[in-house]
């Protein structure tokens, strides 16, 4: 390859790595939001977002519509999930020890990989007839409607997100709660009430990420193990309380998996990883952190 | 070591011995009993660092995959037979554990990371394996007999497991009355309150992990001898978690609990797997996953806490 | 005082978390063989004080020497090796271990032989007064009380030079209070141990200490001996709507 070829090749990357990585913040922002707010580790989040895929998979072909559309009925589904989730399997455990809270959510995580790969079997499953399938040359450079329609609906979220915390009474709550639960509980926010609709919300964005990747690519039983693992990093990158921080690292991270496809796509994950490290090593407590 | 636990043992031994008797003219059984002693190393292997000292170690089997994969290789390029390779494969896998543990096991730094720095490691071994190794299979020599580890029947195979399982479930025990034991359920009561009575919480985490990972990375040429070969895919996610799972669900730090609970389920887990398994895959691993939620929300002491209140209830 | 009779010295400490400053430049010294309080409302710093001298915060600014020697930014264990045991202000329960577990790994500190810091955990179990029944008790099956004894003995076993009680008497009932005050003043003539008392009940500190250190929003307001701070206007100002008991 010529040296401008490869740069091209490397910048093609940059710019996937990119819708790459503003996926992974609408991934990232529902498990921080979650860990955030009610300190619990939740390692079933990838998991969810596969089996939000499923869903949203399952509207689409039924009525043959835009994987996009099926997700805004995909959303309250997901509400609704959350809230059963909270009641019958965080309350339980949250405040106890870290090992029983990542006991259960793996285990969480088991049963719905599982039930996945016995419904619906191993082999990966798409939405047949996107209507967003064209790419658009730009330059030398090829940038494909689905990614760039995805981008632009992450951004919104996101944006939506950080008004949302930061100018409703709601988010202002969540916020509180995450910089200092036992003065949040001193002001009088219903605690209780406060992490039940945390958690519903972080469903939701797991429904908003669901039909994001359904709009760009296939869902497989194992799909989520991977989101979790990216989102841990962006959150271990940004460390908490600023979503604009989360959405820098989730990029930083999706540039940096791009760049790891181009060497093969088996070592992408290797780069992530590296990061990972480098991070616990360095900054355990993330770039972003307000604390 | 008192005169109970040391009956319990005998008499665990005994029992499995005789089993192990009586399935010997059948080679699946056989093969499968081996299977489910060798797994129940692994899980007491691993209740050194995940039920002893309280830290969620998912990457049980990179470091079994880890250490077999290196004695072979040293076996298959060296010419160094297994019986001194399986050190060196031990030291391998426990050397890579340590570097993992050195920036998580930090003061200060929250049990998530490592978790979750233990479960990646699995899932990136598996990519890179697969990425320099490929796809294939690879198949130990044409060599047999003791220098190797590697038997003639599966009887001896079971022997050689079996000595292993009794060789972790003693560092268990040892590790539980000594000085480490101590303070390692103390990092797992409270990590705090531990450094202010001077334990060093990141050298006695690093120390279990070592004893752990080193068991496990030995041990794991064990699993390559069963398939008579090593692929990228020893590196199993599933398989890891399945370890620590078991580890949890046969209640932290108690050894007799884990090692119930690892022949209870991988047995069960392969029945359904040789019935069911055709209609519904991954039926085996759902309950797994099922088990684990009931367990953590309802009992967190697992199967030893149902032992010991079925012991309470029988005296009344 | 002349130095080797100060046992502990903090020298100008700052501690900020985010833009809150909870100590700030707070100096004070520690002489052999004192019991002294450290008092003041809630928030003023005290557990912060109690945590950089321990090494699990890094002060921002200043230093803290014990026995002449710089332990500022050490871990927490070098610390706790070095002679210095704290209590806790929350309970810090254990539930699967026993009582004379805990305190024995306390004793540890000081020898590799399980036995040996068994017997040196009997020895203090039994100097703080702890029925041996309760001994074999886990720490699920115990009072509040007994737990503050067992938190006192644990730090004990450590064989310490410097002993911080941070709130050790919060939530007991008054004549729990002063069994417990009993119980401190054996242990430290018994010992010899130089010991600094953390607490917002006054008078719990006043029947233990002949000087007492009063902090407000992180500094150091007023220093003396107990009867003359309590009548000092700058402290009970700063614990204006907290009761002086």
């Amino acid at each position: 390859m010529s040296v401008g070829g490869l740069l091209v090749a490397v910048l093609q990357q940059v710019i996937d790595g990119v819708f790459l990585g503003l996926f992974y913040a609408i991934v990232a922002s529902g498990l921080a939001l979650i860990f955030g707010v009610m300190d619990i580790i939740n390692f079933a989040h990838g998991d969810l977002v596969m089996i939000s895929a499923y869903f949203v998979w399952l509207i689409s072909t039924y009525l043959n519509i835009d994987p996009l559309l099926s997700m805004l009925l995909v959303l309250p589904v997901l509400f609704v999930l959350g809230l059963a989730i909270q009641k019958g399997l965080i309350n339980p455990v949250l405040g106890k020890e870290p090992l029983i809270q990542i006991a259960v959510t793996v285990g969480l995580g088991f049963v719905l990989q599982n039930i996945a790969l016995g419904y619906f079997k191993a082999e990966p499953r798409g939405y047949p007839n996107p209507v967003f399938s064209e790419g658009l040359s730009i330059g030398p450079f090829v940038i494909y409607e689905s990614k760039l329609l995805s981008a632009a609906v992450s951004v919104l979220v996101l944006f939506l997100l950080d008004q949302f915390l930061s100018r409703t009474r709601l988010g202002l709550a969540m916020r509180a709660v995450t910089d200092d639960r036992s003065s949040a509980m001193l002001m009088g926010i219903n605690v209780e009430r406060v992490y039940l609709l945390t958690f519903a919300i972080g469903m939701v964005l797991v429904g908003v990420a669901s039909g994001l990747w359904m709009e760009m690519g296939q869902v497989w039983p194992y799909l989520g193990t991977s989101f979790s693992l990216v989102s841990w990093v962006a959150v271990a990158l940004a460390g908490l309380g600023s979503i604009r921080g989360l959405a820098v690292s989730a990029v930083i991270i999706g540039i940096a998996e791009s760049m790891g496809s181009l060497i093969s796509p088996s070592v992408k994950m290797a780069v992530v990883y590296l990061i990972f490290f480098f991070i616990l090593w360095f900054k355990p407590r993330g770039f972003f952190a307000k604390r | 070591m008192t005169r109970s636990t040391l009956l319990s043992i005998a008499l665990f031994q005994a029992a499995l011995l005789a089993v192990g008797f009586l399935v010997s003219g059948n080679n699946y059984y056989m093969l499968l009993l081996t299977q489910v002693a060798l797994f129940a190393a692994f899980v007491a292997a691993w209740n050194i660092i995940g039920g002893l000292t309280g830290q969620l170690d998912l990457a049980s089997s990179a470091y079994m995959a880890l250490g077999g994969i290196v004695t072979s290789l040293l076996w298959m390029r060296l010419g160094l037979p297994p019986v001194v390779g399986v050190w060196v494969g031990g030291a391998v896998a426990a050397g890579l554990a340590v570097l993992i543990g050195i920036p998580t096991f930090r003061f200060g730094v929250r049990e998530v990371w490592y978790a979750l720095m233990t479960a990646s490691l699995v899932v990136i071994l598996n990519n890179l394996f697969r990425y320099f190794m490929g796809p294939w299979d690879f198949y130990l020599p044409n060599k047999w007999g003791w220098l190797y580890l590697r038997p003639r029947t599966y009887f001896e195979l079971f022997i050689i497991v079996d000595v292993v399982l009794l060789a972790v479930i003693l560092v268990n025990i040892y590790i539980s009355g000594s000085k480490i034991g101590y303070y390692l359920r103390n990092i797992k009561e409270d990590e705090l309150v531990s450094e202010a009575v001077g334990v060093d919480t990141r050298l006695y985490k690093l120390i279990a992990l070592a004893i752990y990972s080193f068991i496990t990375g030995a041990a794991g040429f064990l699993q390559v001898v069963i398939y008579s070969s090593f692929s990228y895919r020893l590196f199993d996610a599933g398989l890891a978690i399945s370890i620590a799972i078991m580890g949890i669900i046969g209640g932290l730090g108690s050894i007799s609990g884990a090692i119930a609970a690892a022949v209870v389920f991988r047995a069960l887990g392969e029945y359904l797997r040789s019935t069911l398994g055709g209609v519904i895959p991954g039926l085996d691993l759902l309950l797994y996953g099922v088990a684990l939620i009931v367990v953590g929300i309802l009992k967190p002491e697992g199967l030893a806490g149902l032992f010991n209140q079925l012991r309470r209830w029988w005296r009344k | 005082m002349s130095a080797p009779d100060v046992v502990l010295r903090v020298e100008n400490v700052t501690k900020r978390f985010g833009g809150v400053v909870a100590l700030n430049d707070v100096t004070l010294s520690v002489g052999r063989g004192e019991i002294v309080g450290l008092i003041g409302p809630n928030g003023s710093g005290k557990t912060t004080l109690f945590n950089c001298i321990t090494g699990v915060y890094k002060p921002d600014k200043g230093r803290v020497f014990f026995m002449g020697r710089d332990i500022t930014g050490l871990q927490p264990h070098e610390v706790a090796k070095l002679g210095i045991a704290r209590t806790w202000q929350k309970v810090r329960p254990f539930r699967n271990l026993t009582v004379l577990e805990a305190v024995t790994t306390g004793a540890l500190l000081r020898t590799d032989s399980v036995e040996e810091a068994r017997k040196t955990a009997v020895e203090v179990l039994e100097l703080i007064g702890l029925p041996r029944e309760e001994w074999g008790r886990l720490g699920s099956e115990i009072t509040l009380m007994e737990h503050k004894l067992v938190d006192l003995a644990r730090a004990l076993a450590t064989g310490p030079k410097l002993l911080l009680l941070d709130e050790i008497a919060a939530g007991l009932r008054p004549h729990e209070q002063e069994r417990l005050a009993e119980v401190i003043k054996k242990v430290w003539s018994d010992r010899g141990l130089t010991i600094v008392v953390v607490e917002h009940v006054m008078r719990f500190v006043m029947s233990l200490s002949k000087r007492v250190v009063v902090l407000h929003e992180g500094r150091v307001i007023a220093e003396g001996p107990p009867e003359e701070v309590a009548s000092n206007p700058r402290v009970i100002e700063a614990y204006l709507g907290i009761k002086p008991v």
